[in-house]
């Protein structure tokens, strides 16, 4: 079966898989990590694939459990762990142009991490409205689905998992920096756009190195956006 | 774990959702107010603006090795060209992905038998 030989809704689906792969090797290796961190904090492996399936974002889940390790209150664990995931805010409007009002979208949004956020905000007006629903769907799910065992292999078998292949672990985080610049390279032939977000990233990148990166997200961008308004768009050449 | 712990757990869970759900719902009735335009001329320009400026601040977050050096700051740098020079030959999704994960592992290697 090829791709073009398949329905629109079928295309969506394979479509959405085999543009979501690349997410697998970024999310795998911080989905183990995420599920050994849990277990030295003392939770049961049952547990932190339960918070991988129901809170579903990497940065706040590895705050939570490693504030509920300190024995920290639970107002603060909660607060914190959200605080965190505010930058999210954001997200669902970008795409909200793209979708329908299928009765699904709302209950989609669980799966909308940052990096499905990136994938769909480009791709997403590419596809066929058809297709839209079929293609997040599948993108979405393989990654939650892949988070989620991720979590449970970090929980039964992290230890001996990244003593036994230390390479694997150490590399395939490079795949989330790649997709995200190939995400953005259509913008760098464009100035306004390549100086606003080099900004951006030297911002974001700056921050996180003072260990500053979950403000650093939102920060960075609000920088960038605010060059992009400052810097005048060109004005066609008139011959 | 205590139940304390499950209830953090369930709220985190709750207002993650929220947080992601509720722009969803203030956005489609702003669309549906203004059902005349275009659905990109009706997102307030900010929006349009910020997020390939959040996936900008995403990368540049995601630039920083987990454990750095001289070693994986030079991958980081190698695995960025690579990454894009495929980008500029095929325009492609998987493959520039694929290259720069290849080269920066290729960078690691060499490291370790030549440093």
């Amino acid at each position: 079966m090829t791709l073009s030989t398949t329905s629109p809704h079928n295309r969506g689906w394979l479509l959405g898989l085999r543009d979501a792969i690349p997410l697998l090797s970024g999310y795998i290796p911080v989905a183990i990590s995420f599920g050994l961190i849990a277990i030295q904090s003392g939770f049961t492996p049952l547990q932190a694939v339960l918070i991988s399936l129901l809170v579903y974002a990497g940065a706040s889940q590895f705050m939570f459990v490693g504030l509920a390790a300190t024995g920290a209150p639970l107002w603060l664990v909660v607060s914190m762990s959200l605080l965190i995931n505010l930058r999210h805010l954001v997200y669902a409007p970008g795409l909200a142009p793209s979708l329908n009002n299928s009765r699904w979208w709302p209950w989609m949004m669980h799966g909308l991490t940052d990096q499905i956020f990136a994938l769909a905000l480009n791709r997403l007006p590419q596809l066929e409205p058809g297709q839209r629903l079929s293609w997040y769907s599948s993108a979405a799910m393989l990654a939650w689905g892949s988070w989620v065992v991720g979590t449970a292999v970090g929980a039964l078998t992290g230890d001996w998992l990244m003593s036994r292949w230390p390479l694997v672990g150490q590399v395939t985080p490079f795949a989330l920096p790649a997709l995200f610049l190939v995400l953005l390279a259509p913008y760098a032939t464009n100035p306004r756009w390549a100086i606003s977000l080099s900004l951006a990233i030297l911002t974001a990148l700056m921050m996180a190195l003072y260990g500053l990166s979950n403000i650093g997200i939102p920060l960075a961008a609000i920088c960038g956006a605010l060059c992009f308004q400052l810097i005048k768009p060109r004005r066609p050449q008139h011959v | 774990m205590s139940d304390h712990v499950w209830l953090a757990v369930a709220l985190t869970a709750l207002g993650t959702f929220l947080i992601r759900l509720l722009p969803l719902l203030w956005m489609q009735r702003r669309l549906a107010r203004r059902q005349g335009e275009n659905g990109v001329e009706a997102l307030p320009p900010w929006l349009s603006i910020l997020g390939p400026m959040m996936i900008a601040a995403m990368l540049g977050v995601s630039l920083i090795p987990a454990s750095p050096s001289a070693t994986t700051w030079l991958a980081t740098l190698v695995g960025v060209i690579v990454t894009l020079l495929v980008w500029r030959q095929l325009r492609s999704l998987g493959w520039p992905v694929l290259g720069g994960v290849a080269s920066y592992t290729a960078v690691i290697l060499l490291a370790r038998l030549f440093v």
